[in-house]
């Protein structure tokens, strides 16, 4: 067994034990930060793909950006009503059935897809200038949907701004 | 191909920068002490050992035999994890960083074998892409704080906490952007290709034209003046130093998200925090202050200054790499101690003039450097 398959095995482990220990959390605090562990075991990942920068960004943007926010947040709040009615059955049973047949559905799709296109990278060239290659790519053949990807945030976060103002928000629209 | 030697080495170097990094920080503590009696025209700790040195010695001590503490309300696995993650992100960072020229080794024969050539990079690690895993690893410093500030089961700690990391994840944008011209610049991620071309006089393309100002150094800063203040402000508050230390603010908040802990815990903190100081300097140096290397002389040139007097063998390669690290270390010494001259002069922010500054100044100065350096290098060809 080579160190490759070694520390494949070693953080697909890691990232299963931490995946699984957001959902079995019952505490939201632990299952957040499982969460971020899960978001940088994942980075660890695709640094064994060689794919460095997208591992870094996946540091950068998910572990370090997002998942702090969302940490943040739930220690602000005390969730006890919202914890009982997520683990005791009050949240309808659909919803939970239903989740897990879109997740399955997901899961076939996703195998279903990679069976016909087996694994022809995109990237041809060596690790050391991927970067450059997925920067070019980004702004010439995605482009469109690269733009389209920003317009979408950038309505996101003005809806918010409207949402947070028209109930209240936080600062005087005097001042 | 690399034998066992080669591999030792390599394991043995991270290690070495971390006890570097844990090493150094006794010492900032003492010119901090120094340094802030200086500027406060007090004395300082001066009693113990030449010049107050063997305080430091004291301290460890005294942090070693303080009492165990566990606050009642507190998380037990968070509050004793967190100072052990507070040192992670600082040095997994620093040993990243290029400190001297890469040192090349001839083959040699000892014990009967041969060995060699090698050639081992003064840096915990290679990696290629530098500058995003360094900007990666220490923004999780963010859930340290958090993990301290909640598991203390103390309102102020979470508070300082909540101030903290909402603090950190708002300055690291404009950190990541006011680095984009660097990055335009010099095209690429890697810090050690950064400082190869921060060689030489100051010389550019001005319209097909090169232009070569003889009496300046290469160094980042003359291109990039304000993505290196914007920069070396958002270090400032990522390190939560002075003037950026909401965190701690003790008038409010005792002493923010490390309030409930003490002794070798603390230190932990401690340690992390100059150790995002080291990296932050060190980055400084590396963008626009030339790194390791030298103004005006490449490390091959002051290679064959050195063969003289050291021959031509290995020796003068590890020489050569030693004066470039010292040349490295002075570099960081000046911008620590800028660091800490900055603490005791300036006041404090208030939060929302901290948010102000981070959001709507900085980072639209940030977008700014970074769309005219980009319109310049596409009309001008640095």
């Amino acid at each position: 067994m080579s160190i490759d398959v070694v520390l494949f095995w070693f953080l697909a482990l890691i990232t299963l034990a931490s995946a699984l220990g957001v959902l079995f959390f019952a505490n939201p605090i632990f299952a957040s930060l499982s969460l971020a562990m899960t978001m940088v075991s994942i980075a660890a990942l695709f640094v064994t793909l060689n794919a460095y920068f997208i591992a870094g960004v996946q540091l950068i943007v998910y572990a370090g950006a997002v998942m702090v926010l969302f940490v943040m947040v739930l220690m602000l709040f005390d969730l006890k009503k919202e914890k009982r009615s997520f683990s005791k059955g009050t949240f309808t049973n659909l919803v939970k059935v239903c989740s897990v047949g879109v997740f399955a559905g997901i899961l076939l799709a996703s195998l279903a897809f990679f069976e016909k296109n087996n694994s022809t990278s995109i990237l041809t060239g060596s690790y050391a200038d991927n970067t450059k290659e997925l920067a070019q790519l980004l702004y010439t053949k995605y482009v469109l949907l690269f733009e389209f990807l920003g317009v979408l945030l950038l309505v996101i976060a003005i809806g918010v701004v409207a949402l947070a103002k028209s109930k209240g928000g936080t600062h005087d629209s005097n001042s | 191909m690399s034998d066992n030697f080669e591999l030792a080495i390599n394991l043995l170097k991270p290690i070495l920068v971390f006890l570097l990094m844990v090493q150094a920080v006794p010492i900032l503590v003492w010119v901090e002490r120094r340094g802030s009696a200086f500027i406060q025209n007090r004395f300082g700790p001066n009693r113990i050992g030449p010049l107050g040195l063997m305080q430091l010695l004291a301290d460890a001590v005294k942090f070693l035999h303080k009492e165990e503490f566990f606050p009642k309300n507190g998380v037990k696995f968070l509050y004793y994890a967190a100072p052990v993650f507070a040192l992670l992100p600082a040095t997994l960072a620093f040993c990243a960083i290029p400190l001297s020229a890469p040192v090349k080794i001839q083959a040699f024969e000892l014990f009967g074998h041969t060995f060699g050539p090698y050639n081992f990079l003064w840096q915990g690690f290679e990696v290629n892409i530098g500058i995003v895993y360094i900007l990666g690893v220490s923004s999780l410093a963010a859930y340290t704080i958090l993990m301290a500030g909640w598991g203390s089961g103390n309102k102020y700690s979470l508070m300082g906490a909540l101030r903290a990391s909402a603090q950190t994840i708002s300055y690291e944008l404009a950190l990541g952007l006011s680095i984009v011209g660097v990055l335009l610049l010099y095209g690429t991620f890697n810090l050690t290709e950064m400082i190869a071309m921060q060689n030489g006089p100051l010389k550019f393309q001005w319209f097909g034209e090169l232009v070569t100002v003889s009496f300046l150094p290469n160094w980042g800063i003359l291109y990039q003046p304000l993505g290196a203040i914007l920069f070396f402000a958002a270090v400032f508050a990522e390190s939560n130093r002075l003037p950026f230390d909401l965190a701690e603010g003790e008038a409010e908040l005792v002493a923010g998200f490390h309030t409930e802990y003490g002794g070798f815990k603390m230190l932990l903190f401690f340690i992390g925090e100059y150790g995002h100081m080291l990296v932050g300097s060190a980055l400084m140096i590396i963008f626009y202050f030339g790194g390791y290397s030298f103004p005006f002389y490449s490390v091959a040139e002051v290679r064959d200054v050195l063969i003289p007097y050291f021959g031509t063998g290995n020796l003068v390669e590890i020489v050569n790499s030693l004066i470039h690290f010292l040349w490295f270390t002075v570099k960081l010494a000046i911008f620590m101690w800028i660091f800490i001259h900055v603490r005791w002069t300036l006041p404090r922010f208030r939060y929302d003039q901290l948010m102000d500054l981070g959001w709507k100044t900085m980072l639209p100065w940030a977008l700014g450097n970074t769309v005219v350096t980009a319109i310049i290098i596409f009309f001008v060809h640095r």
